[in-house]
């Protein structure tokens, strides 16, 4: 760990990160803003599927409870927007906590099974939410109001998802490398024997799910207001599987691997739809299949000869 | 033994259903003590263990560390209080370096709220250094530096019950726990193991430990607690048990009471 060294390279990725933002045109940067709410998401669902080792379906969910929650919150129910916004990531973590209490009681399959239910009932909520919450057609024509008498348009709102991807990195990597990353990959391993090495194996559990999942909301929040429209099947279960498949393809455990998972897999259908069509979708599941059997480290394994498995 | 005992179990029983595998037991362990747990398999050796480090209850009597009862606390709790212990069956954290496995035995040393890990917090900093020094300083104490970069899964048998105790002790325990040990080890293994024990005892750790293999276990243990159908039937010197008939017929046998006459590794 060289502190000088790693300030300059993340001062460097941001820059540059943020520069693209004025760079690109109208169409790019739509797509640009999309694929950093992507890697923001991926990073989170890393750290709950790839190190906390919980094979959970309501990432999402909670996305689109944070940005139902800003929504109606500043637009609906005309909060001032910092109290929206603290207000929608508190229910978030909330709502987190009270579905991980009962949920990370649950070995795998189980766990999976109880967070897609959740899930999907968050998706009949806003489905059926009358006028609160648009039903199927969502919420449109509300605009991100003026912080503290600043208006962030264009290609500064791009910036601002850089910080978010930045943040969420940044906190995520510092929890990784600490004594509670390390009781997530041990729990993930083996909770016996974590147990047994004075790790509280429920706590863990239940601040890693509550965490992330927070963080999926931060990013639903920042998400809401990329077309100014929010409709329920962005955040339904279909997106769960490619937030999986990039996680597994760029490196299970691995923050660069979700980052690269996260690009490649975004930005592979407009390559490949032009030749294959929808037939995409199936280059994806054999990609994720042949990563399962012949490069369990995924992309960022083949970065680095040593996988990333991170904690020493 | 003099002075006060570290681990104090009384009275202590344990039925499964109809099946009582541990009966009225009653055992001390003092610091630095290596005391050994023997008897048939089905003696209730490992049942007496999970209750000691509290993976079950017990149905009745009283466990104590160091004067305060810990039945019925959670395992991690005990951990803290500083009883650790090794598997009969490795359990590395297989998808964790070597040195994340050791620095998982800290835990309880470097553990902070959520705010002081994001926050940096200068104690909290200082802890996590201490943990990794300590993490290196028990690699070369059970002698694993040159598998200091391996992957955890390609370590032999041996080497995955080495990196278990390195782990045990890396929580700075005051009793440590050894279910099996030697199972399975080759004879250098073997003698680097119990020079470890002995070792780790003569720093004041209390040591209990199961063992079924009589060679490595009597030059090695002080004192010996023989336990069959749940029942303490014997306790004493290693010289002692190998002579007590009971013991010989329920476990023993005849021939092994020439091994105190033969240390394994001298």
């Amino acid at each position: 760990m060289r502190p000088a060294r790693d300030a300059l390279i993340w001062f460097a990725a941001i820059i540059a990160a943020s520069a693209l933002a004025f760079w690109l045109g109208g169409y790019a940067t739509d797509v640009y803003r999309k694929m950093l709410i992507w890697v923001a998401l991926a990073l989170s669902y890393n750290f709950l599927f790839g190190i906390a080792g919980q094979v959970a379906f309501s990432h999402f969910a909670f996305a689109g409870v944070g940005a139902y929650g800003v929504v109606i919150l500043a637009h609906k129910l005309g909060l001032p927007f910092g109290a929206a916004l603290v207000l929608a990531l508190a229910l978030c973590a909330l709502l987190a906590f009270i579905v991980a209490l009962p949920s990370t009681r649950l070995e795998g399959f189980y766990l999976s099974l109880a967070t897609l239910a959740f899930a999907q009932l968050v998706i009949v909520v806003i489905s059926e939410g009358g006028d609160l919450t648009g039903g199927t057609g969502g919420i449109a024509n509300y605009r991100l109001p003026s912080v503290f008498g600043y208006v962030i348009r264009g290609p500064w709102y791009t910036v601002l998802l850089v910080l978010l991807v930045a943040f969420t990195l940044w906190t995520l990597r510092r929890l990784d490398y600490s004594a509670f990353g390390r009781a997530c990959r041990a729990i993930r391993d083996n909770a016996v024997a974590a147990a047994a090495m004075g790790v509280d194996v429920r706590r863990v559990k239940v601040q890693a799910f509550t965490l992330t999942s927070t963080l999926a909301g931060l990013a639903g929040i920042a998400y809401a207001y990329i077309d100014n429209v929010i409709n329920p099947p962005v955040f339904g279960i279909e997106n769960i599987f490619l937030l999986l498949f990039m996680v597994i393809v760029g490196g299970s455990g691995s923050h660069i691997g979700a980052i690269i998972g996260a690009v490649f897999l975004y930005l592979a259908p407009f390559v490949l739809e032009p030749i294959v069509g929808h037939g995409f979708l199936i280059v994806f599941g054999v990609l994720v299949v042949l990563t399962i059997l012949f490069q369990p480290s995924g992309l960022a394994g083949l970065l680095n000869r040593r996988p990333a498995r991170g904690a020493t | 033994m003099t002075g006060k005992a570290l681990i104090a179990v009384s009275g202590l029983t344990k039925h499964f259903g109809g099946l009582t595998a541990v009966e009225d037991l009653g055992l001390e362990l003092f610091p630095g003590e290596i005391l050994a747990l023997i008897g048939p398999n089905g003696a209730g050796k490992t049942t007496t263990f999970n209750l000691i480090a509290g993976v079950s209850r017990p149905t009745a009597g009283s466990i104590a560390l160091a004067g305060a009862r810990i039945d019925g606390l959670p395992v991690h709790r005990i951990a803290a209080l500083g009883l650790m212990r090794t598997f009969q069956h490795n359990m590395p954290f297989a998808g964790m370096s070597l040195t994340g496995n050791i620095l998982v035995g800290c835990h309880t040393n470097c553990d902070g709220s959520l705010f002081d890990i994001l926050l940096g917090r200068r104690r909290f900093r200082d802890r996590e250094a201490a943990a990794r020094r300590r993490a290196a300083e028990l690699t070369e104490f059970v002698g694993l530096q040159e598998r200091i970069d391996h992957d955890v899964s390609t370590l032999s048998f041996g080497e995955g019950r080495l990196l278990e105790l390195a782990r045990a002790l890396a929580g700075e325990p005051r009793v440590i726990l050894l279910d099996e040990p030697a199972a399975g080890l080759t004879q250098p293994e073997m003698a680097r193991l119990g020079t470890a024990i002995r070792d780790i005892a003569a720093r004041g750790i209390a040591v209990l430990l199961i063992e079924h293999d009589m060679h490595f276990l009597f030059p090695l243990a002080q004192r010996i607690v023989v336990l069959n159908f749940g029942r303490k039937i014997a306790e004493g010197t290693p010289e002692a048990i190998a002579r007590n008939p009971l013991v010989i017929e329920a476990y023993l046998g005849e021939a092994v009471g020439g091994v105190v006459a033969r240390p394994a590794h001298a």
